[in-house]
């Protein structure tokens, strides 16, 4: 059994209430930040413990907080990221709706380190049945006195608001988000200013996803040195997988970060082998936007290592022969799964995601879906390969924010790593209708698993 | 067209969560509301309500309406069945399900069923990878839909329909 820190608890009947949350020792780390430290020592331990924003880009959290700018008579805010919607995650979500207590006992903590002392937690529109869960949840916290006017008598004022969105995937880019809660489109603004100090009212803000604002509360029960002892090099603590797709058990797992990609696969403990006693073909390790491996570079790294469920091993080779850690979307594809039709169901998604503000995004992902739509149903030609692979180079890196990327490399990696599957997609067009291309010869699969 | 008093209470609740002057920040929660109450859906007029409710210019509002896909900007039916058709869940087979949805209501994707109850839409991914495949209908999700709980789920919402006549 591997360390929990999140959801040591989730088992626990009626952990949802207060009452029980209160019993198993919650809303300790509020005691112990608001009474015995200052938000700098919070801050300062958030920095030590190493933890890495679970949003999907990895920036040590602790730091991004110290960049919050503090002038005299403005008010800054903590914006909490329950927009969660990169296909594959469904970590969040977990999160809010069994352990909400825990989600707010960390915003209270990080809005006391950050001086916010009127906090959003923004939650895509689609949850429509979470924010009745997280409002009862502040409820109950507030009669409780944690939150509200002078918690515990330190003088420290917080309220937590819930905002729903409304459906646009953009929203969970940080300062679409920003723009969202203010009430417009969700457009991206262009950076700088940072949001660190000019984010939502134009004032500075701090926005980090739900799991990284949950972990403050382990960090600061235990301590940065405890925290940091966990897991491996930078890959600090423990990390939520939504594991989804062809597997024996999906569902949202808590790793400590030094098991291989093999284990969490295999192992009983979690995704409990291939669905249907099938082959391995490809997995795409942390959402979709993700390069997506073939099943040789995803257990073993080019080297020839084990490959590790962390943020160094999954991106050990680069783009060439790695992936990345990502938000944690542990997509897995067996030996029948379509390479083709996969990589284009996502493009369809960032096309219809795309918020239109810059044409390489807006017309690229266009260009994108067509083409992928075309090779899928038999109408594709050779020479679309290769204009796929200079669409999404054109796109990557010359957009407003990192959506234009995010649609790029799904389809980068699937040419670069499936690219005789289109192949045989164009060249036998009707063949292809009938049945799909199977294993990739270099998708070499482990022997047949030993559990299932 | 006005909203009821009780919804009326509480737009002023949310119009207080942000800071004084920034009520433009409760448009999203506003017209949620609105859609709730005014047919599922946000026509000119019910936006033109919001817009003065808010103190906006009328396009501030219809620019946001047709920025975010849960807004109805015509009629829908009582009851939507938003397939999810992304990647994982179309790897547990959310085409089957949409093939056997457009069959037995005899619609296609974007239409509603003649007596008004149901409208069809695919959607992308909702957050449910792992308990595919699924569709949203109003507030709640469906997960692990197979053809027998497509028809359970059809029966269902054809007997509240009769319930609520
Ligand atoms: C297109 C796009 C979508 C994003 N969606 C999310 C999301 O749903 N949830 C999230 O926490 N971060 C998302 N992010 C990352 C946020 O911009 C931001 O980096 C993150 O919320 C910071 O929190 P963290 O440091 O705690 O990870 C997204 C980024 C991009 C470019
Ligand atoms: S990259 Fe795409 S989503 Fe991001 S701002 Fe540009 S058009 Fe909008
Ligand atoms: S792909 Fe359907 S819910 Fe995520």
């Amino acid at each position: 059994m591997s360390i929990k820190l999140l959801l040591e608890k989730a088992n626990v009947p009626g952990i949802i209430s207060y009452e029980v949350y209160r019993r198993e020792g919650g809303y300790a780390s509020v005691e112990k930040a608001l009474r015995n430290m200052t938000p700098d020592q919070v801050t300062d331990e958030v920095k030590k413990s190493g933890l890495r924003g679970r949003g999907g880009a990895g920036f040590p959290t602790g730091l991004k907080w110290s960049f919050l700018a503090k002038p005299d008579g403005v008010p800054r805010h903590l914006v909490c990221n329950a927009d969660e919607s990169e296909p594959g995650t469904f970590k969040d979500r977990y999160l809010m709706e069994f352990l909400p207590h825990l989600l707010i006992e960390g915003l209270i903590v990080s809005s006391f380190a950050l001086g916010s002392h009127h906090t959003y937690i923004y939650i895509r529109g689609e949850y429509a049945w979470i924010p009745d869960i997280l409002e009862k949840a502040i409820a109950e916290a507030k009669e409780n006195g944690w939150l509200g006017k002078n918690i515990l008598g330190t003088g420290f004022d917080c309220e937590i608001y819930v905002h729903r969105g409304a459906g646009a995937y953009i929203c969970g880019e940080e300062t679409a988000l920003i723009e969202s809660l203010e009430g417009k489109r969700g457009n991206p603004r262009i950076k700088p200013p940072f949001p660190a100090i000019k984010g939502v009212w134009d004032r500075p803000t701090v926005v980090n996803n739900v799991e990284s604002l949950a972990a403050v509360v382990p960090i600061i029960n235990y301590g940065a040195e405890a925290y940091a002892k966990i897991g491996i090099g930078k890959s600090t603590g423990t990390k939520l997988i939504s594991a989804c797709g062809n597997i024996n058990k999906p569902g949202v797992y808590e790793i400590d970060m030094t098991i291989s990609v093999e284990d969490f696969i295999y192992s009983d403990e979690y995704c409990g082998g291939i669905a249907h006693g099938k082959k391995l073909k490809a997995c795409i390790p942390g959402g979709s936007s993700v390069p997506i491996l073939p099943a040789n570079l995803l257990l073993k790294t080019a080297k020839g290592e084990k490959r590790l469920m962390n943020y160094e091993s999954l991106a050990d080779g680069g783009f060439a022969t790695g992936s990345s850690m990502g938000s944690g979307g542990f997509i897995v594809l067996d030996e029948d799964q379509c390479v083709v039709k996969h990589t284009m169901t996502l493009s369809r998604f960032y096309r219809h995601e795309s918020c239109g503000q810059c044409s390489p995004c807006r017309e690229g992902t266009g260009w994108m879906e067509k083409i992928l739509k075309n090779i899928e149903y038999g109408k594709g030609k050779m020479s679309d390969i290769d204009l796929l692979w200079d669409i999404q180079r054109r796109i990557e890196g010359n957009t407003i924010c990192p959506l234009g990327d995010a649609a790029a490399w799904p389809v980068a990696a699937a040419i670069r790593h499936f690219r005789d599957e289109f192949e045989w997609h164009i060249r036998y067009p009707e063949e292809a209708q009938q049945r799909n291309f199977g294993l990739a010869h270099y998708a070499d699969p482990l022997p047949a698993p030993q559990s299932a | 067209m006005k909203f009821s008093e009780d919804t009326l209470k509480k737009v002023a609740e949310v119009i207080a969560r942000y800071p004084e002057g920034k009520s433009k920040s409760a448009l999203l929660p506003v017209l949620h509301m609105a859609q709730d109450e005014f047919g599922g859906w946000l026509s000119p007029a019910t936006m033109d309500y919001v817009a003065g409710l808010l103190n906006l210019e009328p396009i501030e509002v219809y620019e946001v309406a047709t920025f975010y896909s849960m807004y109805n900007l015509k009629p829908v039916g009582k009851y939507i069945f938003e397939v999810c058709q992304t990647g994982p869940c179309m790897l547990n087979g959310s085409d089957r399900i949409i093939d056997y949805i457009k069959a037995k209501l005899q619609i296609g994707v974007g239409e509603t069923t003649q007596d008004g109850l149901f409208t069809l839409k695919t959607v992308e991914c909702l957050g449910a990878c792992g308990y595919a495949p699924m569709m949203q209908m109003g507030k709640n999700y469906r997960e692990h839909l197979t053809k027998e709980k497509v028809d359970a789920i059809i029966e269902e919402c054809r007997q509240n329909a009769a319930l609520n006549n």
